[in-house]
């Protein structure tokens, strides 16, 4: 055990001298995700999932007081989030935070250093809307962070974590980086999680253009949880 | 009549259908405590009579102990994790998938000690199976036998399929508590310094293996006429036996079981390569060179530990020897004085300079006794820088300027730690 072990370790540091420490796995599947969820889902943790970094930055291009960027201009974005899912899926079933944050905070592995942290329902216990049906899947939208030049292994990879962000320069690009699960509610299993990060060039920051960075995110998670099933 | 049998075996066995999804290997213990859990406290099997099943299926498990697992039963924990895993439990699904997150369940496996839960949860026409000891928080077998109302012969499918395997004695309490105290096996510091003295044989030859011959035949299949004429005399293997046994002897250190430095001598005999047709050699009974080197190299070593009383120690190592050649030469007795060409004959260097590098690992069996394996590349030749002389032109070249073998050698060792 120790040999393999000291195996693995060299391998590692073999790994890391190569380089290829750069590459990860930003999606994990679970073996039975075989079908992507169509024309129906529902979807929980869009309460508190949307945080605003830089709120100052923010407020001053989207015309919002700062003491009240967080409050509506989360919200903004949680109704676009809405909006869009509901476009995409027809059937679209809303169910509150307090559905899912009741169950404790658990890490979920997608990669070797890669960990996404949420609430996930026990097992054995499903998940209902107001009218006590049962959604048969329900994506579970983890955090929501929105900035300037963000990347996500400094948020998800534990050993960068720490690491202190720059200095406050003019910023390339608005960032959104977001995590969240297709579950299973039935069966009471994460079919696919993710992290995801997208890069929007400023040129004019406005409301609009934060309305199309939402836009263009439920259209790279709703592309993932197609691209994610294990055929 | 045999055929008839050998088809109703296998009709027998299609029948029973059960199947192991995937089995870890938990530890069976002889007299073993088996928890039978399910979740409506309707188990398909008597537990009295899953006993017997195991006693008839396993002669090694002497007297089980069997009963129902009420506890478990009663919890809501476990309730929705038991039919969590039977919503759950599919075939080619890895056990990792099927590990009980709520940290309540995960305690109750914990706190198993070395009893054996068996799950059985019906599923149409099959009953889903698995295991849980106290060593993970997933099942450690799962897999499906097919249902049926007599409960003996699922009792006995379920035990032959799942319980069939070698028994381990039960520790008592204290054995169980003097064991989780105990120090890992494996565990040991890297020693400051390792010292090693051995003795080994090998032996070496001037053309490499997996190379081509051409590289070295014209060295190799050299010939010396008159005591002292070859084609080429750039290379010691044109004079001198190119492959031999060589004995050793060596001793070395390490020190923080990475860096070492290793001091070694080698001994082999080597006929020289005269030619048989010239009749001049009819005066010589024999003409051989003892070949001594001494060498010191620096060696990196990594130890790893494999079982308490076997390490390996792979090595690299890298350095330099001189070489004395000792001449052994001797007329026939009748002859009584020897030819011109004798009295001139060949002269070695006084001494060569070289290198030695190779691999090769150390094999230490119960921290003393090891075995020694390398192979490598050494060299001898004249490679002293000397200042360019208006000479060099009509200076004659060095014999054996250039002589390299490779070689692979075993050694019996003794090692001790400082």
């Amino acid at each position: 055990m120790t040999f393999k072990k000291s195996i693995l370790s060299i391998g590692f540091a073999i790994c890391m001298l190569a380089g290829c420490a750069d590459s990860y796995h930003w999606t994990a599947s679970h073996p039975s995700y075989h079908k992507a969820p169509y024309g129906g889902i529902a979807v929980t943790g869009i309460e508190n999932a949307f945080v605003i970094t830089r709120s100052n930055w923010f407020a001053k291009r989207l015309e919002i007081g700062t003491d009240s960027i967080q409050i509506k201009g989360t919200l903004h974005c949680r109704n676009t989030f809405e909006t869009e899912l509901r476009k995409a899926y027809g059937n679209l079933i809303v169910l509150p935070d307090s559905a899912n944050t009741k169950f404790p905070e658990e890490s979920l592995k997608i990669d070797e250093r890669i960990f996404i942290k949420g609430h996930i329902p026990e097992q054995g216990v499903t998940l209902k809307d107001s009218a006590g049906n049962v959604p048969p899947v329900v994506l579970i939208l983890h955090e929501f962070i929105i900035g300037t030049d963000l990347k996500r292994e400094n948020f998800f990879d534990y050993a960068l974590i720490h690491n202190e962000s720059g200095s406050l320069r003019k910023p390339d690009n608005v960032s959104a980086i977001f995590s969240y699960t297709l579950w299973d509610n039935l069966k009471q299993r994460p079919l696919f999680s993710a992290v995801d990060e997208l890069q929007q060039p400023i040129t004019i920051y406005k409301l609009n253009n934060l309305t199309n960075l939402i836009q263009l995110a439920v259209q790279k998670i709703r592309k993932n949880l197609y691209e994610g099933v294990v055929k | 009549m045999k055929k008839l049998l050998v088809i109703l075996m296998i009709l027998v066995a299609w029948a029973s259908a059960s199947e192991v999804y995937f089995d870890s290997r938990f530890t069976l213990w002889k007299d073993a405590t088996v928890y039978i859990w399910t979740l409506d406290g309707n188990s398909p099997v008597n537990a009295n009579e899953f006993c017997l099943s195991l006693r008839r299926n396993n002669t090694g498990i002497g007297e089980p102990k069997c009963r129902e697992l009420g506890e478990w039963e009663r919890d809501t924990i476990a309730t929705r994790y038991g039919s969590w895993l039977s919503n759950n439990l599919e075939k080619n699904l890895p056990s990792s998938y099927l590990r009980a997150r709520h940290p309540g369940m995960a305690a109750k496996i914990q706190s198993l000690e070395d009893n054996i839960v068996l799950f059985l949860a019906p599923q149409g026409k099959f009953i889903q199976v698995a295991i849980f000891d106290e060593t993970a928080q997933e099942p450690k077998a799962a897999g499906i036998v097919k249902a049926t109302n007599d409960k003996i012969a699922l009792s006995d499918d379920i035990a032959a399929t799942f319980f069939n395997k070698r028994t381990k004695r039960r520790l008592t309490k204290e054995e169980r508590l003097k064991q989780q105290t105990e120090p890992d096996d494996l565990y040991k510091e890297v020693p400051s310094l390792k010292i090693w003295a051995g003795a080994g044989i090998g032996y070496s030859q001037a053309h490499f293996p997996l190379t081509p011959d051409n590289w070295t035949s014209s060295h190799t299949k050299s010939q010396v006429k008159n005591y002292r004429v070859t084609k080429d005399s750039v290379s010691l293997w044109n004079f001198i036996n190119d492959d031999d046994a060589f004995m050793s002897l060596y001793a070395g250190l390490t020190w923080h079981g990475f860096i070492g430095i290793e001091l070694m001598y080698r001994y082999s005999s080597r006929d020289m390569k005269t030619d048989k047709s010239d009749t001049i050699y009819h005066e010589l009974d024999h003409w051989e060179f003892g070949q001594h080197d001494i060498g010191l190299n620096i060696l990196l070593s990594m130890t790893y530990p494999i079982t308490p009383w076997f390490d390996i120690t792979p090595i690299a190592f890298l350095g330099f020897q001189y070489t004395f050649y000792s001449e052994d030469i001797a007329l026939k007795s009748g002859v009584r004085t020897p030819s011109n060409a004798y009295q001139r004959r060949i002269k070695f260097e006084d001494v060569y300079k070289g290198a030695l590098l190779g691999i090769g690992g150390q094999f230490v069996f119960k921290k003393h006794y090891g075995l020694d394996l390398r192979a490598g590349l050494s060299s001898r030749g004249r490679d002293i820088y000397e200042a360019p002389s208006p000479d060099a032109g009509a200076a004659p070249t060095t014999i054996g300027k250039s002589t390299i073998d490779c070689f692979v050698s075993l050694g019996f060792e003794y090692h001790w730690t400082l």
